[in-house]
């Protein structure tokens, strides 16, 4: 399917990281650890077995058998199941609701409305994102009174079968007064608009705004004022496995336990334990095999908080609901939703400015956890990876009666880059430039970098990604290739995207809740290796690099590591797996907890040997062994030894473990370049994609094949933004959208041959030197697709449309051009 | 989905003893049962027609072929005979769905598929064939649906793709009920809205489409297709096109049309255009012109127009140069 080059292709960058360090003083505030203290893993590790390998993913072989366990595999002893009755209207109050029926029927155990659940339950909560006059409007999670979106819940059965629980949905009998339900942003800013709560004076739910520079200066000084209107429609992520939960309360033993599809456990755990009224310590929260989330298990839902209501209700019985796909594409959060009014301030010679941006974020009915604090990311990357010296985004964000919108992944850098990489090929268009030309007059060439929106981004080197990505591409040959079939009439274009974005969320002062992550290395008796990490994946791989990096640490086989998430009764303490952030926050305190770990069996094999001072102080590893001196103790006896507790090396304790929580000092900016070349239909507007070319920048690779994996998908879920996906409401705030069959996510045959090369620019961030992938591959790909797209149109007069780049647009945009005088 | 009882019919007449409005026929089962996942059919019994013999052979007959409603588009596409004298059935089986989709597909259930209409496959609107007063689609988001025949009570688009290319091809449908077996030419098979808004077909719901006969091709054929997507998509609009040629010269000319209709939609007015013509970029322009006459486009789908004309040149030239466009 793709291709990806190999060591050739990657490019060292020691320069880079020598200078790493006198940065890290510079910016000294930012920095985490002061720079002396830190000891970087490819110091300690020179010559690593596994990271940097492209080592085949630990958890394949179970996922790819089908012998992992999600939450639909899990079967407990006496489980009930839920199904949940949902709002067919975008906006109605809820006259009455008959219930009698429904509890009558076969198999039915209870019918539950929000009187029952209300006292056991408290709202569906938000992280505080900062924003002053934040308008929160009751979201409990049934509903109470009134429902604001299609799919919102109402009631819940609860039955013996999850058949029995369906077919008594369908016997509630609800008298539903529609109310006018507001669909479009911009409209439900109107005065006399349908108010979406009643309880709200309008449906502004807030305003923001970033800026940075002399904007009036820019403008001033501009050769020529560039105003357009961008859209990044609204997204349904379509994480391949539905959303599920199993909640169960053991009434002895005061012990709620909750199993669901979630990328944030512990957090979840906090939250349940404040929307239940339960302390943290009686709540368990379980994330077994998770089939994607892209974001949208990122969240607290209504049904979490529902099922653990209902577990402690029909106690200790074990609750289940499983979602469909229809409910997920109506009830689970969608992703961007923003218009953009842009005005763009630049010289005749490409030089851009400044940007302001006037943003509408469409935030859906509620907030849910990141709603609003997604649409700021946008805000804040509006630079990109260029130094234009002022900026301005304001930011409003607008309830209507569909689903909330929260992250989704890229969530608000995808919208940011569609903007500027849009801008830098809007001012070439403009000014009759070569956008690559654009990108270089404009790019930040000095780190860290100040933007006028506040980041400092820690390292980069866009102009080496870029050339590397030209030469890949051969974009002197196509665009002369490109000319010629402009000459027989073709419809060619070749587009391109400099992005960088922002990942390893990050510094708790960034974050709306703390932005640490944790990790415990426990090594056994018998010298088993556990990792305990608070991140949770769900797809990443990161029970590989996790692994990796301890194995390497520990001069250990990669089999003897074995790695623990998702379980706060098992791993204490965590943040999650979202924002990129896995590895070079997560991976980072299992280096150091490995780290902590490998000294302490040190100075055990020291002890346990009888080393003299001078020999403790030069223990080595050699061959799976603990030296000092000429006498050695394999890595099993050493653990033995710790446990044993005859030994105990001075200032230590027995045992063999080490937590370590890891606060970056700063987020970290990996960077790309990325090259599509198009072909267009001129008689039906259907577009092409005849090549793909991609260099991307994370920093150090821990395992290539994972980064080509992240990759790859990400420009999936790009290109599906770029062409096809568009979550639909009519009018009535009916989602159109509601199956695969009419929501066109892409599938492995759409995708292009796909060329992937790096560069290798080091983070000073953390010491593994790693910046993140996770969301480069979305970001990247759909601005340089639409660019391409619109390079194709340009000799027709068309300098943007708006996404997705389905035909009927393309050809309506086609045929407008030529009836235009 | 609802639960349903499930009959396992050994023979055709058991299959058709069984068979109710309340007992449908299950065979490959790729649209069957998304519905009934959907609520939009919930059947007391389902009846397992893939067991019944003789109904997954591909026979030589009369010349052509006498194809059993239970053989898999997979199996279509692999058959020597349909891929060498049948080229226009080949490329509409060809970008049906996936792999996974056309091994377990048949033809019988391809030419009996329920419309995909979103508004026909989600309970909370209000639908005609389900039983409903109105119909969404007319005034609603009605870009994928039908150009023609638009002012009948249903404005579906019919599903099969396979549809058209039989119908160029002249083929006839078997249908066995209680009373016996019967040939319906497969245009006759096809039923309007305005006939019974509730089916799409002339099937009563006790007979079973047994076969497909195909006639023996007589000159060359091409379908052409566009999708929103390059593949795994429905068709946006579909033309297959078979041509009785003289040198260069069309004798005779069938075109029809596909995802534009509520029926397989025959282009009169192009074939008569085509008639006696020498197949060029010009005549095969003109053809396709005519092919879009009658078209009366709802709110939101007027593009399909161009589509038909778009797909009917192509599919004209991929005929008569034997190459896809």
């Amino acid at each position: 399917m793709a291709k990806t080059a190999g060591k050739k292709s990657v490019t060292r960058t020691g320069k880079a990281s020598a200078k790493a360090p006198r940065r890290a003083r510079q910016s000294a505030a930012k920095a985490a650890p002061p720079a002396s203290q830190r000891v970087d893993f490819f110091k300690l590790v020179p010559k690593p077995r596994f990271v940097g390998k492209p080592v085949k993913r630990k958890e394949d072989v179970r996922l790819i058998t089908g012998a992992g366990h999600y939450v639909d595999d899990l079967r407990l002893a006496d489980m009930l199941h839920v199904e949940i009755l949902r709002s067919p209207h975008a906006h109605a109050r809820i006259v009455s609701m008959e219930v009698e029926e429904a509890r009558k029927a076969s198999g039915v155990v209870g019918v539950f409305a929000y009187k029952e659940i209300s006292s056991l339950c408290g709202d569906v909560p938000l992280a505080h994102p900062g924003i002053p006059d934040l308008k929160v409007p009751h979201h409990p999670v049934l509903a109470d009174g009134e429902v604001n979106f299609v799919g919102e819940p109402a009631a819940a059965v609860v039955a013996e079968s999850r058949y029995a629980a369906r077919d008594a949905v369908d016997l509630i009998r609800v008298e539903y007064e529609p109310l006018p339900a507001v669909v479009d942003p911009e409209k439900a800013l109107a005065p006399d608009a349908p108010k979406v709560h009643k309880e709200l004076a309008d449906n502004l739910s807030f305003s923001w705004e970033v800026k940075g520079g002399d904007l009036d200066e820019a403008f001033k000084k501009a050769d020529r004022i560039i105003q357009q209107r961008v859209r990044s429609q609204r997204l349904i992520p379509c994480a391949l496995e539905t959303r599920g939960v199993i909640a169960q309360y053991l009434t002895g033993e005061e012990q709620l336990t909750v199993w669901t599809s979630t990328q944030i456990p512990h957090i979840l755990r906090t939250q349940l334990s404040g929307m239940l009224k339960l302390p943290e310590s009686k709540v368990r929260v379980v994330a077994p095999e998770v089939g994607g989330g892209f974001g949208s298990k990122l969240n607290v839902y209504a049904e979490e908080g529902l099922l653990s209501a209902l577990a402690r209700l029909v106690a200790p019985r074990p609750v289940k609901w499983i979602e469909t796909r229809r409910e997920n594409m109506a009830a689970t959060t969608h992703g961007r939703d923003q218009i953009g009014e842009l005005s763009i301030a630049a010289c005749a010679d490409g030089t851009v400015l400044g940007v302001k941006h006037d943003c509408i974020a469409d935030i859906g009915a509620y907030h849910q956890l990141f709603t609003a604090i997604i649409p700021t990311l946008t805000g804040l990357m509006l630079a990109g990876s260029y130094r234009f010296p002022a900026a301005r985004t304001t930011l409003k964000g607008v309830f209507t009666n569909k689903m909330p919108t929260d992250a989704y992944r890229g969530a608000g850098r995808p919208e940011a880059t569609f903007i500027i990489e849009r801008i830098m090929d809007l001012v070439a268009a403009e000014f009759n430039l070569d956008p690559v030309e654009v990108r270089r007059k404009n790019f930040a060439r000095k780190f860290p970098f100040s933007t006028p929106t506040g980041l400092a981004y820690d390292t980069g080197d866009y102009e080496k990604a870029l050339n590397q990505a030209l030469k890949l591409a051969d974009y002197q040959g196509r665009r002369a290739r490109q000319a010629k079939a402009r000459d027989e009439g073709r419809l060619v274009g070749i587009g391109l995207s400099t992005y960088v974005e922002i990942c390893s969320m990050g510094p708790s002062k960034g974050m709306a809740a703390g932005g640490w992550e944790s990790a415990t290395v426990r090594v056994s008796p018998t010298g088993s290796v556990e990792v305990l990490t608070g991140t949770c994946a769900h797809g990443q791989g990161q029970e590989t690099v996790f692994a990796q990096i301890t194995a390497d640490v520990l001069g250990i086989e990669m089999d003897q590591v074995k790695v623990q998430r998702g379980d706060t009764g098992n791993v204490p303490w965590g943040v999650g797996t979202f924002g990129s952030r896995a590895t070079a926050v997560g991976g980072t305190a299992v280096f150091e907890a490995a780290r902590r770990v490998l000294e302490k069996m040190k100075k055990v094999a020291a002890a346990a040997l009888g080393a003299s001072a001078a020999q403790a102080a030069r223990v080595q590893i050699k061959n799976g062994k603990f030296w000092a001196g000429k006498k050695s103790l394999s890595f099993a006896e050493v653990a033995f030894q710790a446990h044993r507790g005859l030994v105990i090396p001075e200032g230590e304790t027995p045992g063999l473990e080490a937590t370590y929580f890891f606060e970056p000092g700063n987020f970290t900016f990996p960077f790309g370049a990325h090259i599509c070349q198009v072909e267009v239909d001129r008689d039906t507007g259907e577009v092409s994609i005849q090549g793909y070319w991609a260099v991307d920048d994370c920093g150090k690779p821990m395992n290539p094949l994972l980064i080509d994996g992240q990759v790859h998908g990400g420009i999936a879920q790009g290109l599906g933004q770029a062409l096809y996906e568009e979550a639909v409401y009519d009018e009535s705030g009916q989602l159109l959208t509601g199956t695969l069959m009419d929501y066109a996510v892409p599938k492995a045959t759409h995708m292009p041959w796909l060329h992937c090369e790096r560069t290798e620019t080091p983070t000073d961030v953390n010491p593994l030197g790693v910046k993140g992938v996770g969301e480069a591959g979305t970001i990247g790909s759909t601005p340089a697709i639409v660019n391409a797209v619109i390079d194709a149109l340009r000799p027709l007069g068309i300098k943007h449309l708006d996404m997705p780049l389905r035909p009927e647009k393309v050809w309506r945009a086609i045929k407008k051009a030529a009836a235009a005088p | 989905m609802k639960n349903f009882a499930y009959i396992n019919a050994a023979s055709e007449k058991a299959a058709i003893e069984s068979m109710s409005d309340k007992a449908l026929a299950l065979a490959g089962g790729t649209n069957l049962l998304n519905l009934l996942k959907e609520y939009v059919l919930a059947p007391e019994a389902l009846v397992n027609i893939k067991g019944i013999a003789g109904l997954n052979a591909i026979e030589s007959f009369e010349g052509g072929l006498k194809i059993g409603a239970n053989v898999t588009l997979s199996e279509l596409l692999d058959h020597a005979e349909v891929r060498g004298r049948y080229p226009a059935l080949h490329q509409a089986l060809y970008d049906i769905g996936t792999p996974q989709i056309r091994n377990m597909s048949t033809l019988g259930g391809n030419l009996c598929a329920r419309p995909h209409c979103w508004y026909y496959r989600y309970e909370y609107f209000d639908c005609k064939k389900r039983g409903g007063q109105g119909c969404a689609a007319i005034a609603g988001d009605n870009e994928f649906h039908a150009i023609f025949a638009t002012d009948g009570p249903c404005v579906m688009i019919h599903p099969s793709s396979a549809g058209p290319a039989l119908v160029v091809y002249g083929a006839k449908v078997k249908i066995a009920g209680p009373g016996g077996s019967r040939d319906a030419g497969i245009e006759e098979f096809f039923t309007l809205p305005a006939a019974a808004v509730a089916r799409e077909n002339v099937l009563k719901p006790n007979e079973l489409v047994t076969h497909v006969l195909l006639p023996p091709p007589n000159g060359k054929s091409a379908t052409y297709e566009v999708r929103h997507k390059e593949s795994h998509d429905w068709p946006l609009a579909m033309a297959s096109v078979a041509l009785t040629m003289a040198g260069e010269t069309a004798q005779e000319a069938r075109i029809c049309l596909g995802a534009v209709a509520p029926v397989p939609w025959r282009a009169a007015a192009a074939e008569a255009a085509l008639k006696g013509k020498v197949v060029n970029e010009t005549t095969a322009g003109e053809a396709a012109q005519k092919a879009a006459e009658g078209a009366k486009p709802l709110s939101g789908n007027k593009y399909k127009v161009q589509l038909v004309r778009t797909a009917v040149k192509r599919a004209i030239l991929a005929a008569a140069t034997g190459r896809r466009v």
